[in-house]
């Protein structure tokens, strides 16, 4: 069961959650780590549930093409977006207090 | 007699009412996943779907605006579905359209409502009824747990296909990428819902019964699809090559 730990506005959040888990997914539904883990579009859009992987990157698959194209330079900076990740392992993650900025809605 | 479950129990019943009847069975949804179909085929697909899924906001607007208000959290996860499905990032619709355009067909041919099959605005029609007529719990789970519910399980499936064998590129196919996170939270949210609100044996008994026909349409709205578009261009013989359970499957439905 991987074990979560999350840090927001300087306060740490800790909860095991089920093998292949989405927390973006157990936020939506208000379990951990809601009502912490700031997210929005789900789909890897709006950046809001961005987070810094301080311990565990090593373990995450590469960042797919919605990561790349959201947070460009800042994947070198160790951020994710947690919408896009489905866990199995233990990691540490840290979100900002003032998420990215969204990219433009797509052509209609 | 039917007697009451607890969540455990009654969660393990509606996800057995809609087993029976998934659309992962459905010829058209064997023939996608293994990539026998053509890109004319997915067009087809596309403009059908729209007018199953695009008032999807629609029905959960009706049950909303039925839902009882001492019922908070429940109103507040439809209108968090509704929010998602249409303004949270990109509107849901728009991203099957830009897959749509990618088979060769355009938004003006998706977005007419002459292009969906008889089935597929039946299809529509009960998705209205529940949210109109139905009590709102029950029609939650209909509607979400019923329907929606299935979804990541359907395009988990189809995606890599997509991908692999059709060659659509990533933004192509962005429509079946969100809908594994977005639906999985719906379908979650749907099920607390229900589980929490059918609280005697009734109402557990025909939330049961409405997630069976629920998963019944999809199955007929998919099959319909396949001998629609499909069936003069795939015999159904080579799709049971493929999975032998199809035609069992069919008659099934034909006998429901």
């Amino acid at each position: 069961m991987p074990r979560i730990t999350f840090h927001r506005d300087g306060q740490a959040y800790e909860g095991e959650v089920g093998d292949n888990t989405n927390l973006v997914v157990r936020a939506g539904i208000k379990q951990f780590p809601f009502p912490h883990l700031r997210y929005g579009c789900g789909m890897g859009k709006c950046g809001k549930c961005a987070c810094r992987v301080l311990k565990g990157a090593e373990q995450l698959p590469e960042p797919n093409w919605k990561e790349k194209k959201r947070l460009g330079a800042g994947l070198d900076e160790g951020y994710r977006l947690i919408c896009q990740l489905w866990l199995s392992h233990d990691i540490e993650l840290e979100q900002d207090k003032i998420p990215v900025e969204p990219l433009a809605p797509a052509a209609s | 007699m039917p007697e009451l479950m607890n969540h455990v129990e009654f969660r393990t019943a509606l996800e057995n009412a809609i087993k029976g009847k998934s659309a992962n069975k459905a010829p058209f949804s064997i023939a996608w996943a293994s990539g026998k179909l053509s890109r004319a085929h997915l067009a087809r697909w596309a403009e059908n779907h729209y007018h199953y899924v695009g008032p999807f906001a629609d029905y959960l607007a009706y049950i909303y605006a039925r839902m009882p208000e001492r019922y908070t959290e429940a109103k507040d996860f439809l209108l968090a579905n509704m929010y998602e499905e249409e303004i949270g990032g990109d509107r849901h619709t728009d991203l099957l359209i830009r897959f749509a355009e990618a088979c060769g067909t355009t938004r003006a041919r998706v977005i007419d409502s002459d292009n969906m099959t008889a089935t597929t605005r039946g299809l529509q029609s009960w998705c209205y009824a529940v949210a109109m007529r139905e009590d709102p719990i029950v029609a939650v789970a209909g509607l979400v747990v019923g329907l929606e519910s299935q979804v990541p399980s359907i395009y988990r499936k189809q995606t890599p296909t997509l991908r692999e064998k059709y060659k659509f590129t990533d933004e192509e196919v962005e429509f079946f990428d969100l809908h594994i996170v977005s639906d999985e939270i719906h379908g979650e949210r749907g099920y607390q819902i229900v589980l929490e609100h059918a609280n005697t044996v009734e109402l557990q008994q025909r939330c049961l019964k409405i997630c069976e026909v629920g998963a019944q349409m999809r199955l007929l709205y998919t099959t319909a699809l396949y001998w629609d578009y499909v069936a003069k261009d795939i015999p159904i013989s080579e799709i049971e090559n493929v999975e032998p359970k199809v035609q069992q499957g069919e008659r099934q439905l034909l006998q429901a």
